[in-house]
């Protein structure tokens, strides 16, 4: 009805998302869509941390690597890494390493390395920027204490940092299960792959399209208020001057 | 004012209904004369039919019957015509057409039952069927050897569906085009891929090494290509479908399908006697 002013008549029949085999491809691109993110997550977060600490610790050769590391991937776009990591890493490999792939869903983690390791330079640079802004005076201290770098970095600098980088840190870890959903491209059979899929079998586009925008906004907002309760429970009392922040 | 706005808007959406209902009932032909414009929607990527070439220009066998059916208006219409060529995707086809942004879907559009629900096909101009792309030396000859392989697809295409529904113990790798699906198979990420026999001949001939791949299956669906328009057209159906009906008739159809698929051609391709009779049996009386 709405869609009569397109020019095109339109019937919506949202029973399509129920019914089989329709419903069984959704939630099968759900589960991949969730099994890509948190693995790839987990990968990113662990290269956040290692890089953005090694771009901050007063040592050149340290610094230069993770600056290269972080320039080279995140300046690329994700879907460029995705080919890349597809079509030609695997290429390299010794031909059992990669006949193993290929009978194990290359796919998939070929998705998982190019994601992880892009959203790892842009974790890396939250992270560096979080500890950047701790008072140069917290290393001095730690040091002057008797700790060597690697333990101030371990029990002063990178918990406050990991506490200071919660906001833009969710901000990255809401694009990273956005971001999955360009591992279609690959021939993974992901959230908006099965939607994709839905479409072209049902011709019921608007619906199968909407369900997929549901669920990513559905699974967005749960990431962020996770993400606002660990920022509330891990604060350090007096640490961050606050403005009177809505309690949730 | 903002009263005024309210009432601005909803004037403009009324004379956006309006119009675009007129334009909803507005003839193809009718359409084309006003314009000037015939617009097609092509492919850059489905050799031999639909594709860009070596210099860099669109051609293929669909684009030139396509070019008959623009003579075919221009003599209807009496008046110069330009002919215009649209980029369309299995996904976007039938949305431009809809929405008037292309006239005729040439390409490689299957016709089937559920798409004329959608839009009205010209009579068939190919008929080929789904078959299987493999490694010289390959073990699979055809669907009884294609349990727990990687078989790739192109996403949303008709023979995938054929393959998720009947050959459920094969391991389906969906692409979204195929330059992506035979990069796949060359580097072996792949046991097969799976596509109407004719743009699996074209990709064999398309590639370094065309004796290095073989086409093998027997047709797990029937495919006959049909020109796409609009729904209810009936008068512009009849241009198209008497362009297609006299290329037949008076041979041209036979030199094209030769330039394109004789032994010289660019995907060497025999015609088969069923398909010749079946081409002339579509020929109606003058």
């Amino acid at each position: 009805m709405f869609f009569g002013f397109l020019g095109m008549t339109y019937e919506f029949k949202w029973s399509v998302l129920w019914t089989q085999p329709y419903l069984t491809w959704l939630i099968d691109g759900l589960l991949t869509t969730l099994r890509l993110a948190s693995i790839s997550w987990c990968i990113a977060i662990f290269f956040g941390i290692i890089f953005g600490a090694m771009r901050t610790v007063p040592f050149r050769p340290v610094r230069a690597i993770a600056t290269f590391y972080v320039e080279f991937f995140r300046n690329v776009p994700l879907l460029v890494w995705l080919f890349f990591w597809y079509f030609g890493a695997p290429e390299a490999f010794p031909e059992v390493i990669r006949q193993w792939f290929i009978r194990h869903g290359i796919e998939f983690w070929s998705a998982v390395a190019a994601i992880s390791v892009y959203h790892g330079a842009r974790f890396a640079e939250v992270i560096r920027a979080g500890i950047q802004a701790i008072p140069r005076t917290q290393l001095e201290a730690g040091l002057s204490s008797g700790l060597s770098v690697v333990a101030t970095y371990r029990l002063i600098i990178i918990p406050i940092a990991l506490r200071l980088i919660v906001p833009p840190a969710t901000n990255e870890s809401l694009n990273l299960l956005k971001n999955t959903s360009l591992a279609m491209t690959i021939g993974v059979a992901e959230l908006t792959f099965a939607a994709r899929q839905v479409e072209t079998y049902s011709a019921k586009a608007v619906e199968a399209l909407t369900s997929a925008a549901l669920i990513y906004l559905v699974f967005c907002l749960s990431i962020s208020s996770v993400m606002n309760w660990i920022e509330a429970k891990f604060a350090i009392p007096g640490l961050i001057a606050r403005g009177a922040r809505a309690e949730h | 004012m903002k009263r005024f706005g309210f009432i601005f808007l909803l004037a403009l959406l009324v004379a956006a209904l309006a119009g675009t209902s007129f334009a909803q009932v507005q003839p193809t032909l009718e359409k084309i004369k006003t314009s000037g414009v015939f617009t097609i929607g092509v492919r850059n990527g489905s050799p031999p039919f639909s594709f860009i070439n070596k210099q860099n220009e669109r051609a293929g066998f669909s684009n030139d019957l396509a070019e008959l059916v623009h003579k075919a208006i221009e003599k209807k219409l009496e008046k110069q015509i330009k002919l215009e060529m649209k980029e369309t995707s299995p996904t976007t086809r039938i949305p431009l057409l809809t929405s008037m942004a292309v006239d005729l879907v040439t390409e490689t559009m299957t016709d089937t039952r559920a798409r004329r629900d959608s839009v009205d096909f010209s009579l068939t101009f190919f008929v080929t069927g789904a078959d299987f792309i493999v490694k010289k030396g390959s073990p699979i000859k055809g669907t009884k050897d294609i349990a727990g392989k990687r078989i790739g697809t192109q996403q949303g295409s008709t023979n995938e569906r054929v393959l998720r529904e009947k050959y459920t113990q094969a391991q389906l790798v969906s692409f979204p085009d195929q330059a992506a699906a035979f990069m796949a198979l060359q580097q072996g990420k792949l046991d097969a891929y799976c596509n109407d026999a004719i743009q699996l001949w074209g990709l064999k001939y398309k590639s370094a090494t065309p004796d290095q791949w073989v086409v093998v299956g027997d047709w797990i669906s029937y495919e006959p290509y049909g020109m796409a328009m609009r729904k209810n057209d009936s008068d512009f159906r009849a241009v198209v479908n008497n362009a297609l009906m006299e290329a037949i008739e008076g041979g041209e159809y036979f030199k094209l399908y030769d330039k394109w698929f004789g032994t010289k051609g660019e995907v060497p391709y025999p015609m088969s006697q069923a398909f010749k009779s079946f081409l002339l049996y579509q020929v109606v009386p003058k």
